[in-house]
């Protein structure tokens, strides 16, 4: 098996194309005539429909392998498929998560072109999530494939603090759209923290990031998809409302807590019985006030979102420059930054820049204000959340936050049951042995 | 078994961290360098510059080229054979990490302890409740620090708090020179002797906010943005004279200013020094040696006494200060006294002795180093005086020094010395147009307003130049200046002669506007300041003329020779005499 995966990266790394670092030609004329250099346009749309269909297929497979066989090893095998195909050998791109920019900048820009499969590439996970749940994240999103691939054992974060972080990738998801709706930037593009592992290269600063969040997956499960990524924050509003809910088992709960022990991301839900002392007035109370704070928190975020819209407008190369060319005005003997340079060079116009980065700061004030309700919105409808409790019998699955990994397929206890090997065997003994 | 999985896993994990250092360190490297701006290759370069046509030295440079790029790319698949060691030794660590944990991951991580789901969510509410205000609170103090202004606010109100005394003898806000000496005075400062102030009152005094960062003003530009600049004064009756200081050691370099310091330099036989002054109190701060410097003259160069050891100003970026003397030794310090870097560019072979000043854009030094062998102009980095770039030409010995202008939109350095006036991009010293249009010894400046440069030297001419094509639009030999350097507004064009005569010539035509017959030589260069054109005589006579018709407002004698060019910032003038500086403010 080691033999074989050696073997296949080698072929993928092949592949790579090797880029050229850039140099300047010699300062002199030698004589010498530079060959005109014709490039083929790529067969892109081979490949579009390629990954469109293997992205449908393995979906397709990822819910056989959860909802019929609850097969952790098919899910693995997708996961090794995925970083092997979407991440190395196309590169980790188009990736359904940086595809949001996409869809957003052509929701609000009309002369923004939306290629066919890159909105087939956002809108099915969504599609699979709404029938089945996350089935994307489990073994087809190369990020999160590469995660699960690394991980050894799983030490948890208290589940208090685990909450409180997931509501970056809300934030996250907030300001990505800003910036897409604004044509300042593609945030998620720019941070995507696995792009330079699949790619052999890129900005250091993002590839340590994204060592880092490797080394963490060896001993936390997939940390950037619990805590970073926003696409999978979206996918989780979608897979709350699933047509289909997971189950570890189809021959009952025995209540063992195996399954919850075991969930890398903390998505299995324990029984619950009326085990706090707080009076039920109190509750009530609590819920009836955070669903009054609920407008008040949307507006807050709004105005203090909204109140940086300048600042966050800087973002944007045009209103960076433009300040560029202000400071550079108000103090001449600073050192000219090449883009001033440049943009006295090609005779750019100041009044010109100046109308055109009005136009952006009054995008970003409405945008701005926008995104600010988005993130208030979601603090108060988790805090609601938080205050909400619902009775449960048996271990559930938490659809929001399953990414149907399977590993908890292997260790319940009744599908052990059919599945009796002499492994097996050996860990009972073991067990015993502990306890 | 399992021993064996982790002892691999163990080792793995050393050589990994080991490879990580080693790699990281290679891509640092290879970050910092420029291989095709080696030394030895812009030797070469420099060397095919003024020897255009030499075969074999254009083929070294080619060889040596191609190994550069070579060099680069080995190394490079270096790294990359090195990641591609670490992704392996990744997988080895993750499989023997999977074989070692094989036997217990079936296993609870824990003791079942039915989590009290609750309490959980209690917990949450509260963090992301206290997250949430942290962010929100952070937010509201950047919006009311954006708002408020709390850095001018303060410095308002360390000003007002200093000053309250003098402000409240019914000046409104404008602070008088005698109030303030008398406040300096009662704060236990003399100027005059040199001791120190080290009452916090004084230390609360503002930075200006004007500085004048070179010889004539910042981009050596000969004009000022400072106002409400005295027009009499009276040294011996300290009328109108904030304080007066005497200097260690003798130069004819002009003042400089930022911040709240006042840079100068001195030299003899013995040393070779830098001086920092407090522009309120006139207190020499510190002292920094330029000594020790590797290369640098055992002996001092023979120079003319009109121009000494320490006729170069000095420049400054407001971070740190550069000077330059005869020995060619060249010094940085910080703004709290501390030496940077020194070096010895070389000893100038130069007859009268260095004096060209120095010019700073950003963190780039320029140099202007034409002397009679090797005349370059040199770009060094200020933080380390490493060598940004160079540029070696023909050019003859001159005393000029340069300016920053800006020309067609883009900031440039423009140069004059025999026999060319000439404009680089400050970036890489690519030189962008040259005019031949001067000869003998120029000792001049040039100077530019409205996109047009303007240089005069006695020995030859008085020419303008159209900044951005380097089109010469007139050129007048009425009058011409020997060692003061031209000022410039946008109409006029300001020259002083070493024969006694001043005049204005017309920015447009070259048409002399007017003209004054002063009888005074004059060294010291005109400075446009506030509508008026201040200008010193050698003999220490100021002659103040309306800067839009070049009429003279005033004249009188100050008493003290003196050959710099004044410095001007917030309601002050400082002035180098040869035997002190002094700080005029109303």
């Amino acid at each position: 098996m080691r033999k074989t995966l050696t073997i296949l990266i080698g072929i993928i790394y092949s592949f790579q194309a090797f880029a050229v670092a850039r140099f300047p030609k010699p300062d002199f004329t030698s004589g010498y005539q530079y060959p005109n250099i014709v490039h083929s346009a790529p067969y892109e749309l081979f490949w579009n429909i390629l990954d469109v269909v293997l992205l449908v297929g393995m979906m397709g497979l990822v819910v056989w392998a959860a909802y019929r066989k609850r097969s952790r090893t098919i899910i693995l095998s997708m996961s090794l498929v995925s970083v092997l195909y979407f991440g190395f050998f196309r590169s980790g791109c188009v990736c359904s998560v940086g595809s949001i920019q996409n869809v957003v900048t052509a929701a609000v820009s009309s002369d923004y072109h939306l290629p066919w499969y890159v909105l087939l590439v956002f809108l099915l996970p969504i599609v699979f999530a709404l029938l089945f749940g996350r089935v994307f994240c489990s073994g087809v999103c190369p990020l999160g494939a590469l995660q699960e691939l690394v991980n050894v054992r799983n030490f948890r974060l208290s589940r208090a603090v685990s909450a409180t972080l997931t509501m970056i990738p809300w934030v996250y998801l907030a300001f990505t759209i800003l910036y897409a709706a604004t044509r300042s930037q593609f945030l998620i593009c720019r941070l995507d923290p696995f792009i330079g592992i699949f790619r052999l290269g890129g900005d250091l600063g993002v590839m340590s990031f994204g060592i880092v969040l490797l080394v963490m997956s060896l001993f936390i499960g997939r940390p950037f998809c619990q805590f970073l990524c926003p696409y999978g924050a979206l996918l989780s509003v979608f897979s709350a409302l699933s047509w289909k809910k997971l189950e570890m088992t189809d021959k009952g709960c025995i209540n063992c807590a195996l399954c919850s022990v075991s969930c890398p991301v903390d998505a299995i839900r324990p029984p619950q019985d009326s085990k706090t002392n707080e009076e039920r007035k109190k509750g009530v109370k609590r819920i009836i006030l955070f669903a009054l704070l609920l407008p008040v928190f949307t507006l807050a975020g709004s105005v203090l979102v909204g109140s940086q819209s300048d600042a966050l407008s800087l973002a944007h190369k045009d209103v960076y420059l433009y300040e560029m060319l202000l400071r550079q005005e108000a103090q001449p003997e600073l050192e000219e930054p090449l883009e001033v340079e440049t943009f006295h060079a090609l005779g750019g116009d100041m009044e010109e820049l100046k109308a055109k980065v009005d136009g952006i700061r009054s995008d970003y004030s409405f945008y701005a204000y926008l995104v600010g309700a988005l993130i208030g919105f979601v603090i108060g409808f988790k805090l609601l959340k938080l205050s909400l409790k619902r009775g449960r019998k048996t271990y559930e699955i938490d659809m929001a936050r399953c990414t149907l990994c399977g590993k908890c397929f292997n260790y319940c206890p009744q599908n052990q049951s059919t599945r009796y090997t002499i492994s097996n065997r050996k860990t009972i003994k073991n067990e015993k042995t502990i306890s | 078994m399992r021993k064996l999985y982790r002892n691999i896993a163990i080792v793995t994990t050393v050589f990994m961290l080991a490879l990580t250092v080693m790699l990281g360190v290679s891509y640092y490297q290879m970050q910092q360098v420029s291989p095709l701006e080696t030394g030895v290759m812009e030797t070469l370069k420099s060397l095919n510059e003024t020897n255009g046509e030499n075969e074999s030295l254009q083929q070294q440079i080619r060889e040596l080229d191609l190994l550069s790029r070579k060099a680069y790319f080995v190394k490079e698949g270096q790294l990359k054979v090195g990641i591609y060691l670490l992704l392996g030794m990744a997988l080895v660590l993750v499989v023997c990490l999977n074989l070692y944990y094989r036997e217990t991951k079936n296993l609870p991580e824990k003791e079942f302890d039915p989590i009290d789901e609750w309490m959980a969510k209690s917990r949450a509410r509260k963090y992301l409740g206290w997250a949430a205000a942290v962010v929100a609170l952070l937010v509201i103090g950047f919006v009311g620090v954006q708002q408020l202004d709390v850095k001018g606010l303060l410095a308002r109100f360390s000003e007002e708090g200093a000053l309250a005394e003098v402000q409240d003898e019914g000046e409104n806000s404008e602070m008088s020179s005698e109030g303030l000496a008398e406040k300096v005075d009662t704060l236990g400062t003399d100027s005059v002797k040199g001791e120190a102030a080290d009452s916090a009152e004084v230390d609360d005094m503002p930075e200006l906010k004007i500085a004048s960062r070179a010889f004539r003003g910042n981009n050596a530009s000969a004009t000022s943005a400072a106002r409400g600049i005295a027009t009499s004064w009276n040294l011996s009756a300290k009328k109108n004279i904030l304080w007066q200081s005497s200097i260690p050691k003798h130069g004819y370099n002009s003042p400089v200013i930022t911040g709240r310091n006042v840079f100068i330099t001195g030299a003899d036989a013995k040393a070779r020094e830098l001086y920092c002054y407090d522009v309120w109190t006139g207190e020499l701060k510190w002292t920094v040696k330029a000594d020790g410097i590797a290369g640098s003259p055992s002996s001092m160069p023979k120079v003319n006494a009109d121009t000494g050891l320490a006729a170069s100003t000095v420049a400054t970026n407001g971070e740190e200060v550069c000077a330059i003397f005869a020995t060619g030794d060249v010094i940085c310090a910080d703004m709290e006294g501390k030496r940077l870097w020194a070096k010895n560019i070389g000893q100038p072979d130069n007859h009268y002795g260095y004096s060209s000043s120095l010019l700073m854009y950003g963190n780039t030094l320029i140099i202007q180093y034409q002397n009679n062998s090797n005349a370059q102009i040199l770009a060094l980095n200020t933080k380390n005086g490493n060598t940004a770039w160079s540029k070696r030409g023909n050019d003859k010995i001159s005393w000029s020094s340069p300016i920053i202008a800006t020309l067609g939109g883009k900031t440039a350095l423009v140069v004059m010395g025999n026999p060319a006036i000439a404009a680089y991009n400050i970036g890489n010293g690519s030189e962008l147009w040259r005019v031949e249009c001067m000869s003998g010894e120029v000792g001049s400046s040039p100077t530019c307003a409205g996109g047009v440069v303007f240089g005069a030297s006695e020995y030859a001419k008085c020419v303008a130049i159209d900044g951005a094509t380097g089109e010469v639009l007139w050129e007048a030999s009425d009058y011409l200046p020997e060692c003061s350097s031209l000022a410039a507004t946008k109409d006029l064009v300001f020259c002083a002669t070493s024969y006694g005569m001043v005049c204005a010539y017309d920015a447009k035509t070259g048409e002399v506007k007017k003209e004054h017959d002063l009888t005074t030589p004059f060294y010291s260069s005109p400075v446009v300041v506030d509508g008026k054109v201040y200008l010193f005589s050698n003999s220490g006579k100021v002659y103040i003329f309306s800067a839009s018709t070049f009429d003279l407002i005033t004249s009188f004698d100050t008493g003290e020779k003196t050959f710099a060019t004044p410095a001007f910032t917030d309601g002050m003038m400082i002035v180098r005499t040869d035997k002190s500086l002094y700080c005029v403010k109303k």
